[in-house]
């Protein structure tokens, strides 16, 4: 009798702790931290502050991308104008003044704090919230459409998670300074196959076929993945927890057996100094196909 | 036409353009597509290095002529990706191809006899695709003739016409060519069944979808059998062309070549570059046939 008393009540406190969870609004702290981390990792890049004090437009148009990358993506995916994103004047303004006080506050103040680690840690766990919202509500936009379409739903979820990445070697390429041999869909990070789990599992849940509540699945993914971050950038170390998932899968389903042990599939740079036995078996098996194929 | 009903052809051209596409001539050109992205250099290595991308690559190959379409028409590019059962056919070609064990299934479907079953079938659905690319065109637009023309080129030829895009995924970049600049066998054959199919729709042309459907499958998978069991890259419009072009856009060799046949003779590269700036060159032309009149022409200006 007890037991069953305090089981009720210890599910109605997680009932409630999850639903007040999910309805905990981004603006304007998550955004914040989200537009913190964002320009901050732009001006992290090589020659940015250069750029940011020859010219403004430029680097405030970079910054833009990097700040609402995911949101133009999905857009330009589902055929809508990719300039939806500064329908939302406040947020624009905010991203804005961000962007101004990161590259040209005196002394540099805000990017000093920023380097500070549990100003740091904070921001970056925060973001990661924000990207559990981008996911759900990139799904909830794209259904309003395509109900069945589990393909566009996981497409777009990913999209407004992870988009960002690819819309900044877009912005590049525009610029001239993207290489295409270190493509980052090649390399995938981090943020971009956790995008990826994320996408299929709130898909999974808006199909019906994950017997979790919205906000449960919310809570939970956004704890693991906040928790993740945190932890990877505490012990500064590049493999996740699903590393050993990753390296099952990839033995078994693409063959990564060819590859030696010690680098990890899909996160070891292969810009010409990735594992020397793999490239030799592959290109024993495409120099036996281009046989194959001028016969 | 009477010719035609009395060989009942009619009905048979009416019975195959109803023909079912999903899921057997959908399969063969996933297959086809997606051998053409395995012979790509650098293709097999990538699918060890990132499946996702040389998934991606793949699903550009099969619906590379939707996405396009869907561009061009102001639709969601991802529009096409909703038929779940589509897409989960291609993922499971591009799987069997790139990872089956021992190449299994890339030895098997490479056989001759079967890959040209496989090509021909392809063309049938490049053919559909061509028409119902139009329809769909002229429904938004009923007089956008170029429009209907531009749909069908692009529904036609698929990912060629991106194919500078697609290999950015795959990490190359060559600007220095592209497809509308040397325009491949299928592409110019979908652009001339666009501009027939597009003058049938407007009926300019006195004859029915059904059988307009018919004879261009026919002729193009002609063609493409004949083309692939001869491992030939040559075309058959090239001699048409041959005729056509120096009249309608002026020879090569002509005013604009005295100008500049020293870039020619300097110059001188595989795609005949320097001269497609100048004046449009016939197609026809080969390398051979290039490098021999600039060696004329540098011999007609030393007398």
């Amino acid at each position: 009798m007890c037991g069953g008393l305090s089981a009720f009540a210890m599910e109605y406190v997680w009932e409630e702790v999850t639903l007040t969870f999910s309805r905990v609004p981004m603006f304007p702290f998550f955004d914040i931290a989200h537009y913190l981390v964002s320009v901050m990792t732009l001006r992290q890049q090589h020659g940015a502050l250069a750029v940011a004090w020859q010219n403004p437009l430029v680097s405030w148009f970079s910054a833009m991308m990097y700040c609402f990358g995911g949101g133009i993506l999905s857009a330009i995916l589902l055929g809508e104008a990719p300039v939806k994103f500064l329908e939302n004047n406040t947020n624009v303004l905010l991203a804005s003044s961000i962007w101004y006080i990161v590259f040209y506050c005196p002394y540099d103040i805000v990017s000093e704090c920023y380097r500070f680690p549990p100003v740091k840690l904070l921001a970056t766990g925060m973001k990661e919230v924000t990207r559990t919202w981008k996911i759900v509500g990139g799904i909830t936009h794209a259904s309003s459409n395509y109900t069945d379409a589990w393909m566009v739903l996981i497409a777009v979820g990913w999209a407004r998670g992870a988009g960002s990445n690819a819309i900044i070697n877009l912005e590049q390429f525009l610029r001239g300074t993207w290489k295409p041999e270190t493509s980052k869909s090649l390399k995938m990070s981090y943020p971009v196959k956790i995008s990826l789990v994320g996408a299929v599992l709130f898909t999974l849940q808006h199909a019906g076929k994950l017997p979790m509540e919205k906000h449960s699945l919310m809570f939970c993914y956004t704890f693991f993945i906040v928790v993740t971050k945190i932890a990877m950038m505490l012990t500064e170390s590049e493999s996740s927890p699903l590393t050993p998932f990753e390296i099952m899968l990839g033995r078994m389903l693409f063959g990564f057996w060819q590859s030696d042990t010690s680098s990890v599939p899909c996160k070891s740079s292969f810009n010409g100094t990735g594992t020397r036995s793999q490239h030799y078996s592959t290109n024993v098996e495409t120099k036996r196909r281009h046989n194959k194929k001028t016969e | 036409m009477e010719l035609l009903s009395a060989l009942s052809l009619g009905e048979l051209a009416l019975s195959f353009s109803r023909v079912p596409l999903f899921p057997v001539f959908d399969l063969s050109y996933f297959i086809v597509s997606i051998l053409y992205l395995k012979y790509e250099p650098g293709a097999v290595e990538l699918s060890r290095r990132s499946p996702v991308a040389s998934w991606i690559c793949a699903m550009l190959y099969c619906f590379g002529s939707y996405i396009l379409a869907d561009l061009l028409l102001g639709e969601a590019p991802i529009d096409y990706f909703s038929n779940n059962s589509s897409v989960l056919l291609a993922s499971a070609v591009w799987y069997m191809i790139f990872f089956c064990p021992m190449n299994l299934f890339y030895k098997c479907i490479s056989v001759l006899p079967v890959k040209l079953i496989f090509v021909a079938m392809k063309e049938v659905v490049r053919v559909r695709k061509i028409a119902v690319g139009i329809h769909h065109a002229h429904h938004h637009y009923h007089h956008g003739w170029f429009i209907m023309i531009a749909t069908g080129w692009v529904k036609g030829s698929g990912v060629a016409l991106m194919s500078n895009f697609e290999q950015l995924l795959r990490g190359v970049w060559k600007p220095e060519t592209n497809e509308i600049l040397h325009m491949s066998f299928p592409t110019k054959a979908s652009l001339y069944g666009a501009i027939l199919f597009t003058l049938q729709q407007t009926r300019w042309l006195p004859i029915s979808k059904a059988n307009l459907i018919f004879f261009c499958t026919l002729f193009m998978v002609s063609c493409k059998v004949f083309l692939t069991a001869t491992h030939s890259h040559a075309s058959p419009f090239d001699t048409i062309e041959g005729f056509i072009c120096p009249v309608l856009f002026g020879s090569a060799w002509g005013d604009h070549g005295d100008h500049h046949h020293d870039d020619h003779g300097s110059s001188q590269d595989a795609h005949g570059g320097p001269s497609s700036f100048h004046a449009p060159q016939p197609l026809a032309k080969s390398k051979e046939e290039l490098n021999e009149g600039s060696r004329k022409r540098k011999a007609k200006k030393a007398e």
